[in-house]
């Protein structure tokens, strides 16, 4: 099996799919919905590169959606008190630092498992929102939206953004310590250890860069409309997660390429849109996209089993 | 033990002017109270508003009073306060259906009327209950608005909130009826969930946009959805080529209404609901509304139908650029 099969059969999916979609419902690709829509999963596609460094560092942390709802609350409070764009998008990452913060001490230092602790923290926040916002929807004062500039800038903007984090993430992963860290604290946290890896340091730094990117995942959202809903952020997780396990992360830790967690975002994001597209009823996207997670989970069983020990 | 009968005596007699002032108030000026779900809220600050209309208008004395937070326990909490105050009518738009019922049912064996407004509480807990709506006039009121719009011709999609939303597939289900019976030229083309957040709405409706080219409007029944669905159609630049009608609340959408992207928010008028909730609340007091009425008087709403125990506070209001601005919830 070579090392990028994942990868492959992700991008073989998708391309099959975007190939479908151009002879039989060429509409999609008009310019202006296709940047619309590609545009929409860059918020997911941020978190999705954040969610897969804390996979493949053999943690979980599902808080991320509720974790996004509040950085795009708080930086909209901030917006509308009258802090400049730089001021709102500090702060929005700065409440990501302390929410991913609070999960890495209670998983690396206080050791409680993280599917646990970001549950706890998941509600905390949502319920915190609700008690403060009451849904209320918040209206974003001018020159937020598109960062203040035109719409096909701003789009192009939250796009180059994203992309870069996901090839700088990709290159990190591969070129710097830390990524090798991470890497090998996913694999065994013990041989980490004693190689001479803080175990410890290193799930702390994946939150608190979980936070961060949760943070900016959030600017990105906002930035596309003129309001923002405190439950802006619902469903994330599930979304960033499944696309993490779909491009090929191993949700045991360990394993998984940053290119893989785009293609599989992009796959799984093109689902419901083809469902309009080929005029299928809605209900079979979340049925299709749970096809897509279960052959993933599936294929990374079968190649643990071939695989010698 | 002596001691103690003499306090209680004077306790008696400090108390007696008071209870005998509230008595021959209360002889003249009918005592109404008003439960808010929520203080803070516009929606309810504008009941409140409507409320005051119609106390002024039948000299009524008016408390007013609610949650900061919509707070259950808290609603609770100043019903019995309202119970320990005697006041004649209690008029309540509940938090928690079943944690409410039980107070109000204590009021009413103290002697209080109880009527309910906005949100229910269990049927045997009030008299009447005000009702904002019906499924068939939200439904039908969304349709005609559209027709409206589009010279009741072309294709149109609904936004819904989920697919297993109860209350709004009832509403779709009017929409079809009526759509089915009264507009034959126009074509229900989509109905796609949004999970009641915008974000999705904005980007079903991006979908729907490409997928059907020649779609004269969007029906939101969700209010995530408007907003939502008016974004897609301004960033598409179909600004009042493809219309958009839904189901919300004029804040949310006012942007978008004064800049021709949205045409029309429907919703109930909210400060007639506080009116008529207030209006009811007192004839049921005066025993002019009682168990069997078919109508009663409505004040400036005129005669009002009275449906078993329910009054129907009447068609839908449409939100356009030309009133939108007078309401601010």
């Amino acid at each position: 099996m070579s090392r990028f099969s994942r990868e492959l059969t992700v991008a073989g999916a998708l391309g099959l799919l975007l190939l479908i979609l151009a002879v039989f419902a060429p509409n999609f690709y008009h310019l202006q919905p296709f940047i619309s829509r590609l545009t929409s999963q860059m918020p997911a596609l941020v978190a999705a590169v954040g969610i897969a460094l804390v996979i493949i560092s053999r943690q979980i942390d599902i808080s991320i959606g509720a974790q996004l709802s509040m950085c795009a609350i708080i930086a909209s409070v901030a917006a509308g008190s009258g802090l400049p764009l730089g001021a709102v998008i500090l702060t929005s990452m700065g409440a990501g630092v302390l929410m991913g913060a609070l999960n890495g001490v209670l998983v690396a230092w206080v050791g409680l498992p993280s599917i646990v602790v970001t549950l706890a923290t998941m509600v905390a926040w949502q319920e915190t929102l609700r008690l403060w916002q009451q849904g209320r929807m918040l209206a974003l004062p001018e020159g937020i939206q598109w960062f203040g500039l035109s719409q096909a800038a701003g789009q192009t903007a939250v796009i180059s953004v994203s992309l870069t984090i996901v090839i700088a993430a990709a290159w990190a992963m591969k070129n710097l310590a830390l990524g090798r860290f991470i890497y090998a604290v996913g694999s065994d946290a013990e041989a980490a250890r004693l190689a001479g890896i803080d175990p410890r340091r290193t799930t702390f730094g994946v939150f608190v860069l979980m936070g961060v990117l949760a943070g900016l995942a959030a600017v990105l959202n906002l930035v596309q409309s003129p309001q923002v809903q405190p439950n802006c952020g619902d469903g994330l997780e599930l979304k960033a997660i499944a696309a993490a396990v779909v491009g090929g992360v191993a949700i045991n830790g360990g394993r998984g390429t940053l290119w893989g967690v785009l293609l599989g975002l992009l796959l799984l994001a093109n689902v419901n849109p083809a469902l309009t597209h080929f005029h299928l009823p809605p209900y079979w996207e979340k049925a299709i996209q749970g096809l897509v997670i279960l052959l993933a989970v599936l294929a990374d069983g079968l190649g643990r089993r071939k695989r010698p020990r | 033990m002596k001691r103690k009968s003499f306090i209680t005596t004077l306790a008696l007699f400090a108390t007696l002017p008071f209870v005998s002032c509230s008595k021959s108030e209360s002889k003249g000026k009918l005592t109404i109270a008003l439960l808010l779900k929520s203080k803070g809220n516009q929606y309810f600050v504008t009941c409140e508003k409507g409320a005051r209309i119609a106390a002024a208008q039948i000299n009524a004395e008016l408390k007013v009073d609610g949650p900061i937070n919509s707070d259950p326990a808290k609603q609770n909490e100043i019903v019995e306060n309202w119970i320990t105050d005697g006041v004649d009518v209690i008029v309540a738009a509940c938090e928690n259906k079943d944690s409410i019922s039980t107070a109000l049912r204590k009021a009413r064996a103290a002697g209080i009327k109880v009527v309910t407004y906005d949100a229910d509480a269990q049927p045997d807990a009030r008299s009447f209950f005000v009702n904002q709506a019906t499924a068939q006039g939200i439904g039908e009121q969304l349709i005609d608005t559209a027709a409206t719009l589009t010279g009741s011709e072309g294709e149109f999609a609904i936004i819904t909130g989920t697919l297993t939303s109860a209350n709004l597939n009832e509403w779709i289900k009017h929409i079809k009826a009526r759509h089915a019976a009264k507009y034959p030229n126009m074509k229900l083309v989509d109905i796609k969930p949004c999970d009641d957040q915008k974000d999705k709405a904005q980007q079903e409706t991006t979908n729907l946009l490409s997928t059907y080219p020649d779609l004269k409007v969007i029906v939101s029944v969700t209010s995530p959805g408007v907003p939502g669905a008016a974004e897609a159609v301004k960033q598409a630049g179909k600004t009042g080529k493809v219309k958009v009608v839904g189901l919300g609340l004029p804040s949310e959408n006012n942007a978008y209404v004064k800049e021709g992207v949205t045409q029309g928010v429907i919703l109930w008028n909210v400060e007639n609901l506080g009116y008529l909730a207030i209006m009811a609340g007192a004839a049921v007091a005066k025993g002019d509304l009682v168990a069997g009425a078919t109508e009663f008087d409505g004040g400036k709403l005129g005669t009002m139908e009275v449906t078993g125990d329910q009054i129907i506070l009447g068609k839908p209001v449409v939100f356009t650029r030309e009133n939108i601005d007078q309401f601010k919830f």
